[in-house]
Parts: C-alpha cells; structure tokens; sequence
C-alpha cells in the first residue's frame, strides 16, 4: 500500500460540500428553535439614553427584546472574558452596559418565532444615545500612539517587540546607500463566505449544545463558561465545518454571547444570524503605517535596518502583533532597530487575518528592498541573495531548515526572471505598460500541544478525534491521510471527529499550526496503538513477532510488520483476536520538541507580473509564481489550494481590498462584498505554485504549515511590478486607479 | 386569475399562496422548506453562493438559467422548474459535483453550492466550439470564493462542461417539457389582496390595468436591484407587480436600422443583438454583471431604476434610443436622455410604466465605441463609464454622440464635447484639444470611493482620446482598455 502522506488525495469532506450535505453553525436545529436578530449602534461612541423595545414586543410573534437593562446574569470582571487568544485589556461585554465602544456594536437582540419577525421587529427598536466624540482615523491619532508593552499573557510572549542590535542610527548615517520610506496598508475585513452565525440548543436535560462559528470549539467553551459562570459539563461547543474563517474566528464574537443569552433568558433554543453588514463590526486586520529605513553597502550588503511601526486597536484592548520583527529577521545585517505604537481608536478591537503582522510588515519591507535595489542600480533578486541570512538575525541561531535560495531559484526560473529589463517602462505589450516585481515571504513554523485519541476495531476501522477544527483548510483529510499511514489502513477505513469541544484537546486552529500538531499527535497516538498490537502479537503461540522491538515494527497493509524482515507479520484482526479485544483505544498528548537552539520559519519567493493601461491605470495581474519552502507536503491537493487562495488574498491586498471608514461619522461606508472588493475571477490569471524540497527535522513528520505563507510578499511583489511597469512607486494600499494616475 | 403560483421541485408540482409579497425563493427553500444546501453569503446578489438554476421550457426548448436566489422573489419562480443543490446528486454525484471534488474546487465548502449550481447551468448551456477558460471565466463571474484561489474550480468547469450533457436531467428533458408545459396557463396571476399583493399578469392589457388600479405598486421584473430593497433596506412593500409572464414584453424586434427591446428583455437575451451593433457593447455587459444577474436583469429595468452609473444607458444613448413609455392604453416617446432628469427622478408618470426602448443601429460611417473602468474589473460597477458615437465624414466627425455614467447624478451627454468635435480632423490629433477641454467642462463628477472627481475628469478625457484614436484607424489592439475588440466575448 503506497503512503497517502506527499499524494495528491481529493479530499475527504468534498462529497458533502459539493451536494450541499455539509451542515453550517445556521444550519442545526431543535423543536421550538427561536431566531434573534440583532439592533447594532448607529453612533460611535458614546452610551445609550433611552432603549425603547415597546414597539418591537408589540410585534405577535416576537418573545423577548434583550438589552443591558434585562438581560440575565454575564460575569463582571474581565478574566471572565478572557479567552485563549485574547490580548491585553478589558474584552467587550455584548449587552453588558450602556457604553458605546464603536459603531455597528450590538445593543439589543429581538428574539422571536421566525426569522423575518425577529429581523422587522429589530427595526422598531427606538434608542436614544449620548455621544461623545471619537476618532477613527489613524493619520489623526499618529501623534498619540503608544509604545507596545511586551504582553502579560506568557503565551504570547512570541509577540514582544524584538530587541534592536548594534548602532542603527549610526550605521544608517554611515551607509552608502541609503532608502527610507512609508507604507500604509489599510483596515480589511476577512469576509468569509459563511455568515457569522451561532445556534444555541437547550437540551432536554437543560444543558446547551452551541453550533458556533468558530476556529476553536474548546476556546468557545472555557469562554462560555467563564461568561455564564457555567460548568464544563453543561456546556458542549460544535462545529463540523466551518465556511472560511482566516483568523476571523479565533477569538469568541458576539454571535455566540448573544445566541447563549437569550437561550438562558427563554430556556429556549434560539439561532443569531449576522448579516454581512454586521460582520463589519468584527475584528479586522489593523492598518498600519509604517517607515523602513534600509542602509546598505555599495556592494549591496545591508548595513542596518530600521522599522517603526504604527497599528490600529480600539480602546480597550492592545491587540497586535510581531509587526517589526520580520525586518530585523529575514536578511544579514548587523544593525536593526524598531519602534512598533499602538493607535488607539474608536473601533472594536483589531485582530488576527491571514498572515497576521507578515502580510503587512512584509509588504513594507519588501517594497522598501525594491527601493534600495533600484538605489543600488542591483537586480532585486540579486540584492536578495547578497542580503541572505543562513540564520535567524534575532538570535543568531540557526534555521531547522530553509530552501529560500531554492525558492529563489525554481521560482525566478520558472517564472523567466533573467529576462527582465531592470529599466522601469522598458517593456510593454502594444500600450500596455508590462511590470515585473518580486518578492520573499516569511512565516514561522509552529507546532502547539495537542491531544489525539485513536480508537481501532478488529475490523481494521480506526476514528481519530481531537478537538481543532477544519475551517476550510482540509484538516480532515490530511488527517484521515496521516493516519492511513500510521496505521496502515486505507483511506477509507479512517473516521475523523474534530469541530467537538468535548473530544481531546486542541488549540484554535489559526497561525498555520495545526497540520504540524495534529499530524504529529496521530503519529504519536498510533505509536501507542501499534505498541499495545505488539504486546497482543507477542503473547500469539509461535509469533514471528516475539523478539521484535516496538521501534522495529512498523503498521501497513492491515499488519504489524517487522521493519527489518517483512515476511515476519501479524495481521491487526489475529492480534486483537489474540487479545480477545474488539477496540484499541488510546489518547496521548503530544508536545512540540523544545528546540530554542534553531529557528523554525517557512520561506517563499514571489514572481508577478502586471500589465497597465497607462492612460487609466487599470492594472492586471497576469501571471504569479510561488515557490514555497515548507517542510513536508501532506496533500499537494490541499496545499497548492492552499497557496493559491493565498496568492489572491495578496492580489486582493495590493490592488482592491480597503475598509472604507467616513471619519465623520465613524461608520465604515464599504460594509457589503459589492463595494468591500475581494478579487473575482476575471482578476486572477496565471498563478504558477512550486513547492521546493525542504527536509526538515524539527518534528517526526516534518511538517511546517502552509495557510498564512501564500499571501506574505504577494503584495509586494504586485507592487514592485507596478513600478517597473510605470515608474511610479504608490506606497499606500491598495493600488487603485486613481493613485497611479495622480 | 390564478391564486397561486405554481413551480416545480423534484418533479412535483407545489402550490403556493398566502405567501408574503416579498419572499425570497432562498428563504422559500431554507426556510419552508428546510432545504439547507443553498446558502446565503451576503444577501445582496453580489457572491452567488445561494445560486439555484430555474429550469424553463421556452420554445420548444429547455432552458437551464443559474439565478441568485436571494434576491429573487419566490413568485418569479412561476411556471419554472427550481433546482438546487440538494437535488443534483441522485445515487451517486453529479458530473459537476464530481469535478470538484477531483479538481479542489471546495475548501470550506460554503461558495461551494453555488459555484456546483452555476457550473450546473454551463453544463448544460449550449456552446459552440470548445469550451475555453475565458467563457469559464465569464459563466461563473458571479461566484465569489475566498479560498481556492479560482483555478481549481475553473479547471473543474472545464473537466466537467466540455461534453454534451448526459446527466438524469438531459435524460427527462422530454418529460421535463411535459409537466413544464401542464405548469403553462394564460392566466393572469394574483396572491393576496388589495393591500398586499404579489401580481403576475399575463398580458400588457393586464397589466396597464392593474397598474393603474395600483400606481403605488413596485413593478419588478429581475429584482436585481428591488431584492436589495428587501434583503438590505429592510422596506415592506406590501404590492408587486412582477413583469416576468406579461406576454410579448420581452419581444426583441430587429430591423435594419434599428432593434427594439422589450422592456422585460434580459440583459443575457439582448447581448448577441447589441453585440452584433458593436462588439464593444457585448464586452461591456459581459462585465456589467455575473451570469446570475444577467439572467434575470433587464434592459428595460436599468433604465426605470435611474441608476447615475448604467451601465446599458450611457451606451443606448450614445447609440440613439428612444424610450417608449406607457399608461393605460396611451403610449409616449422620448430620447432616452432626457428620462433621466436628477438623481434618482426620472420622467415616469404614475401609473406608466416602460414599454420598450428601440436602439438604433451604425450606419456605414459610424464607429461606435465604449469603455467600462472600474476599480475591480469584473462585477463592479463602474468609476467611469464612456460611450462614442461618431459619424465621420471623410476625415472629420459630422456629428457625435457621446454619453458616461458616472460623471453626474445621471447618465449624460457631453454636449460641449459633441459640438466641439465639429471642427476636428482625425488624421490630426492636434485638432482634438478644444474636444478633449471641452469634456471637462462637460461634468463636474463626484469624488466618492469608486474614484476621485479628479480621477474622473482625467478618465473622461482619456476615454475621449481612446475613442478617438480608434476612429483615426489606429489598430485597436494599441488602444483597448481590455479585451482585444476581434476576441470579444459575445455571449450565446
């Protein structure tokens, strides 16, 4: 039986979303399921005068109108609301009090028989406010930001601003070449296909089973608990599938609060339901403004670094993250310092998107790279590779592995780089202006605690279960993968249960970490599993087995075989036969390998080219190619998919996607996909993904991780394209029409 | 008169009334029904991920229209066979269904059923020649996804769609048309009351009747634009008058000179005849919306919504149309400009409603040209939108007609930049300046998030230039915005 591991296996969830058989947070149902709809704030800051329901309760059919004058008991110190990933600062209360925090902030929930009686009864909701000023705009608060303090939760120790080395500021007025330039990247918004949506079921025995849409069921459930003041017992948080959630839904939103509160008040099931319009008052990736200062050798040597950092959070939390480390860490140079504030604003509190921190920071830095080499009269390829670090610059140690010069190669060859006149407006296709910019990408490599229980039948059936979720990425299938070949069984004998908080633990699913945890936790689980088939086989009269060590036996085929001669076997069934056993069960925990002598990162290089319109400044992105670095391939399925949905955020991210914020009034004006703009078809063309070979030993599979990698650098790379297509170099994002124009 | 309306689901026959005005065929499935496949992504028609198809016998012939259910009224379902997602897989899956699962066309799964509903319908659209991933590219511009990538799926489409359709429903078609056709009746259609009421008459007469009997009714024909008004706006609109049975109101009468639309025409049925004037004018509605919108969206509906952007009005005007208007028995004409006379206010009297706009043709000295700029190039409305028509003389332009959408509260001429054209001589671009000046101060446009009124002025001028560089005899390769005029995809 060849391993599943490294092929190209369809996945295994694919029959029950193509048939439309896949059940979403909305989509769950109990007898007597209640619909709640919510009223959000049409001020900015401020609090409520006056909350008028009467109308609303006059509508027949509605049940309650929740406010934070009625609502049941919520918990009232912060802790409570403090979940696995929250950051420092007073978490937001939904209905806890009067305050206005930000516009689109929920202040009542109309609960209801049907949806459309609870949706119009919202509308007769009258409020009265009192309004404070408030300031959303970033540029205005610049002044006012705040050095980040490195943060009080242990575990994100990860996100403390990185120490400066050497003399920055001498080196930089020392350096030959010198380029400093600011960058902004605005607000955006996640925008799942899901909508946000919660459905709370009071069971007959009085506890609540919560479908929620989620990236961490076990996260929702400690924070459910902590909130209502509930026992783990009487609180269970599903979600089997989750449609797209890119960091949008690693911390508890407001969907789940409000389903629960109501479901307490009514001791009724009852389903909330976001519009799109609402899941703007989520979190969002902060924008950031940004200056790089680079100074560099004549031979195009970096010589110092410097990265000052301004991000946006609101103000009761001081959300952010490794801004400026990236910088100092990817390229060889013995100066770098940084300065990374916080903006506080009227807004709710920004949070984790794809690539959180890299896909900014790396946008600046690899923009600003751009600069330097055309200072530098250098290829920018070439200034990559004379600015190369064999080691992490933060601590100078080494990598566990890292193929970038690889991805270099592959990528600029396959993408026909050496062909590229360095002179901007050189080359062109008829009128169309033709670009070609590259970029590097960095992500870490990180592997967290986790839990697997692996239970195999003696008809040759294993489930594996563990509480992480799968929201979209194919975590049930390279699951189901991982185990087929742990325990050599096929494919199809594998049963996956995750999207539970009641099965083992598991962290959220976000940052690129789960296929490197899960992965390895089966292994390990089904070491176990294998060792105790072992002690079965052994104790068989005769057992060709009996003087083999639990190292030298391997599973395949349905057998226990000995690694060093494979005449010598056991099948699964004569083992558990043997035992008199029907089910093997087993749950471990594994834990990541302390490794602090080495770095774990994964690479990329990015190749794109534009064609421009030059009288209208409309751009294409015609081809991208992607060389990734990354450890081990579980699914080249999966992860080119992967990439690629990558690649598209970053086309998205250089030239569409903004939240769109009138300052007067505090209230993002794009609040719909018509006019928030997320790349369609038309806008991707060619997009070219090349996975380099990457051994790495830092975990028994090898594995890295591949969700966040795709989208760092892609901007960039459009960018430095659009400058060398027409000379003109916009540092604000995205690149609209009308900027290439001014 | 019918009390009811009547569509087919899973070969059944369903009846429904008593059902509110404005219910949606997505919450008519989700929720009466409890069929769950088709999702709601953002309740505006803007991410295809509630795509049903509607399975209609037109002619003789079955038709396969993929429509966005969420903002699509239920009763607009009338006489169709409604298919979703739930109803594909029928022992084992769809070719479709297949295709995206072997191409990784789902991740989180959430787009998924309407992207596997709008392949549904380019699996069994007609096509001639081999299915290129251009026409892909064009058949499922209304889907959004946000995690594949797109390729996978195209490559789905084209692994899937390139064979004739063999599926179970090819194999029904003639039973299919039969109990379409037992569904057919010449009855005008009214669910409710006086006070609320979703109506369906069957002919223009009935039509202008109970218009008239109900000036306040909303008239709706693709509900692409009033869906939004329910699903966003939250507004009750207690009378409709759906336009989609009225007999002959969707006739396309093509003359010589000129073609006349229905006001019902789809944006989908008028493409090949406006293409045919121009290969611009299929390009730009190709762009105007996805599949989706196209399908159930109509000529006659984007000139009655007033819309300051278009797209269809700026290139009609350009073109010459006349509006023909009716009340009661009494029609009236008048150039399609000046329908449009502010913001949101357009010279429609209550009670009228439009009947038809007939659009005339180039003639022999005519070069028409127009251009879409937009911030995302596809399904976005548009920053700029600029439409020429210049009748040349020799060298020189005899007259011009030239309107945008974009660059006022309506869609408009450029009157100071059609006279200036008088004097210029297109072997000479000298000659263009006083023109190109002249469209600045044509407008005075807006400075909004689709652009800056800068950005606009510039856009304006640019276009103009363009125009005019192709009338000089330019090749067209050198000066298109996109899309190389000669491979323009022109709809089928």
């Amino acid at each position: 039986m060849a391993p599943y591991i490294g092929t190209a296996v369809s996945r295994v969830d694919g029959v029950a979303k193509v048939t439309g058989a896949a059940k979403y947070a909305a989509e769950f149902s109990a007898p007597g399921l209640l619909y709640a709809s919510i009223v959000s704030a049409t001020i900015t800051k401020g609090r409520i005068t006056r909350i008028d329901t009467s109308a609303a309760l006059a509508v027949e059919g509605v049940l309650t109108v929740l406010t934070h004058e009625n609502r049941p008991r919520m918990a009232d110190k912060d802790e409570a609301y403090k979940d696995e990933v929250a950051p420092d600062g007073s978490p937001f209360r939904p209905l806890y009090d009067d305050k206005i925090k930000f516009n689109g902030q929920p202040i009542a929930l109309v609960v209801a028989e049907r949806s459309e009686i609870a949706r119009f009864a919202a509308s007769l909701v009258v409020v009265e406010y009192g309004a404070a000023a408030y300031v959303t705009d970033v540029f205005r608060r610049r002044e006012a930001a705040v050095p980040v303090k490195a943060p009080a939760n242990p575990s994100e120790a990860l996100f403390a601003p990185p120490k400066p080395r050497g003399d920055a500021d001498r080196a930089l007025a020392a350096a030959a070449v010198r380029h400093e330039g600011e960058y902004y990247v605005p607000i955006e918004h996640h925008n799942p296909m899901e909508l946000y949506a919660a459905t709370a079921i009071v069971d007959p025995d009085g506890k609540l089973t919560v479908y929620d849409k989620t990236q961490g069921v076990q996260n929702i459930q400690h924070y459910l608990c902590g909130v209502f003041g509930l026992k783990s017992d009487d609180v269970k948080v599903m979600n089997p599938y989750m449609g797209g959630g890119f960091g949008s839904g690693l911390r508890p939103q407001f969907e789940v609060v409000l389903a629960v509160l109501a479901a307490r008040a009514l001791q009724r099931s009852v389903r909330v339901v976001l519009t799109r319009q609402q899941m703007y008052a989520l979190g969002y990736r902060p924008a950031m403004i940004q200056r790089i200062a680079l100074g560099a050798n004549r031979d195009g040597t970096l010589d110092a670094i410097s990265h000052d950092a301004i991000t946006v959070t609101s103000q009761y939390e001081d959300f952010y993250r490794q801004e400026t480390a990236w910088s100092g860490l990817l390229y060889t140079s013995a100066n770098a310092k940084y300065a990374h504030r916080l903006a506080h604003l009227d807004l709710a509190t920004s949070c984790d998107m794809r690539a959180p921190s890299a896909a900014t920071a790396v946008y600046a830095l690899e923009a600003a790279m751009d600069e330097l080499a055309v200072a530098l009269k250098l290829d920018p390829l070439e200034l990559r590779l004379r600015c190369y670090s064999d080691r992490d610059q933060h601590e100078d140690r080494p990598y566990s592995s890292k193929a970038l010069r690889e991805c270099y190669r592959q990528g600029a060859e396959a993408f026909g780089w050496s062909r590229r006149n360095p002179e901007p407006r050189s080359m062109r296709e008829g009128t169309d202006l033709v670009g070609w910019g590259m970029a590097t990408g960095v992500w870490d490599a990180f592997q967290a605690p986790i839990t697997v229980r692996i239970v195999l039948t003696a008809n040759g059936h294993a489930e594996v279960a563990c509480a992480t979720s799968d929201i979209g990425t194919g975590t049930y299938t390279i699951m189901a993968q991982v185990a087929a070949d742990m325990l050599g069984l096929p494919l199809d004998n594998i049963s996956i249960k995750l999207g539970d908080s009641s099965l083992p633990q598991s962290p959220v699913e976000g940052g690129s970490w789960i296929a490197a945890s899960v992965s390895n936790g089966i292994a390990t689980t089904a070491a176990r599993i294998r060792n105790e088939l072992l002690r079965l086989a052994k104790q068989m009269p005769g057992s060709p087995l009996a003087d083999v060590g639990s190292d030298d036996v391997a599973l395949a085929d349905g057998k226990l075989v000995s690694k060093r001669d494979s005449s010598r076997a056991v099948s699964i069934a004569d083992a558990m036969r043997q035992g008199a056993v029907e089910r093997i069960e087993q749950e471990e925990t594994t834990n990541p390998a302390q490794d602090e002598k080495r770095a774990h990162n994964t690479h990329s290089a990015i190749f794109a080219e534009v064609k421009i319109d030059e009288q209208l400044g409309v751009i294409r992105v015609t081809r991208v190619v992607s060389a990734i670095a990354a450890g081990r391939i579980l699914n080249t399925k999966t992860a080119t998919s992967q990439i690629l949905g990558g690649v598209v955020w970053g086309i998205g991210m250089a030239l569409h996607e903004e939240t769109q914020i009138d300052h007067t009034f505090g209230r993002i004006v794009n609040a719909n996909i018509a006019e928030y703009h997320v790349p369609v078809h038309a806008d991707i063309h060619d997009i070219k993904v090349i996975f380099v070979d990457e051994p790495d030993d830092s975990n028994p599979l090898g594995i890295k991780g591949l969700g966040e990698i795709g989208i760092v650098g892609v901007a960039a790379a459009v960018a430095n394209a659009v400058y060398h297509a027409t000379g003109k170099r916009v540092r604000d994002l995205p690149i609209s029409l009308d900027k290439l124009l001014a | 008169m019918r009390n009811e309306i009547r569509f087919l689901r899973g070969g059944r026959e369903v009846r429904l009334s008593g059902f509110s005005p404005t219910l949606t065929l997505l919450d008519y499935l989700r929720l009466h029904e409890r069929a769950l496949g088709t999702k709601e992504g953002c309740a505006e028609g803007d991410c295809g991920a509630c795509t049903v198809v509607l399975r209609r016998c037109v002619d003789g012939h079955v038709t396969y229209a993929p429509v966005n259910s969420c903002i699509l009224f239920a009763g607009q379902a009338d006489g169709a066979e409604v298919i979703a997602v739930d109803d594909l897989a029928n022992g084992g899956l769809h070719p479709v269904q297949q295709a995206m699962v072997e191409s990784h066309g789902s991740q989180c799964g959430f787009c998924t059923p309407g992207f596997v509903m709008a392949l549904f319908g380019l699996y069994h659209a007609p096509r001639k020649g081999p299915l290129t991933r251009a026409a892909v590219n064009d058949f499922i511009a209304g889907n959004l996804c946000r995690c594949t990538g797109y390729r996978p799926i195209v490559d789905a489409a084209l692994a899937a769609c390139t064979a004739p359709p063999q599926d179970r429903f090819a194999e029904d078609e003639p039973e299919a048309v039969r109990r379409l056709a037992a569904l057919a009746d010449d009855a005008d259609v009214l669910v409710g009351d006086d006070r609320r009421f979703f109506a369906a008459p069957a002919s223009i007469a009935s039509l202008a009747d109970i218009y008239a009997s109900h000036p306040d009714a909303v008239l709706v024909s693709g509900a692409t634009d009033v869906g939004l008004w329910i699903t966003k706006q939250l507004r009750d609109l207690p009378k409709i008058i759906w336009l989609g049975r009225v007999r002959g109101l969707d006739a396309i009468s093509d003359e010589p000179d000129a073609v006349t639309f229905g006001a019902t025409v789809t944006h989908q049925a008028a493409m090949p005849h406006l293409a045919a004037i121009d290969p611009d004018l299929g390009a730009l509605l190709r762009r105007f919306a996805g599949r989706q919108v196209r399908t159930v969206g109509t000529i006659g509906g984007n000139i009655a919504n007033g819309s300051p952007i278009g797209d269809t009005p700026p290139a009609l005007i350009a073109l010459g149309s006349t509006l023909i208007l009716q009340q009661g028995d009494t029609t009236r004409t008048l150039p399609l400009e000046d329908f449009f006379i502010a913001y949101g206010r357009q010279d429609r009297r209550p009670g009228e409603f439009v009947r038809a706009v007939r659009v005339a043709k180039l003639g022999p000295d005519d070069c028409f040209r127009c251009y879409k700029i937009s911030k995302r190039f596809d399904s976005d409305i548009s920053a700029v939108m600029g439409a020429f028509r210049f009748t040349r003389n020799g060298d020189h332009i005899a007259a011009a007609r030239i309107a945008f959408g974009g660059m006022a509260a309506t869609p408009r001429r450029a009157a100071g930049a059609e006279a200036a054209l008088a004097g210029v001589r297109l072997s000479d671009p000298t000659t263009w300046s006083a023109a190109l000046t002249a469209v600045d101060a044509d407008f005075s446009p807006l400075d909004d998030q689709r652009g800056s009124a800068r950005y606009r002025r510039d856009t304006a001028r640019a276009l103009l230039r363009k125009a005019l560089i192709e009338a000089a005899g330019t090749p067209t390769r050198e000066t298109r915005v996109v899309d190389i005029r000669e491979d323009a995809v022109v709809g089928r």
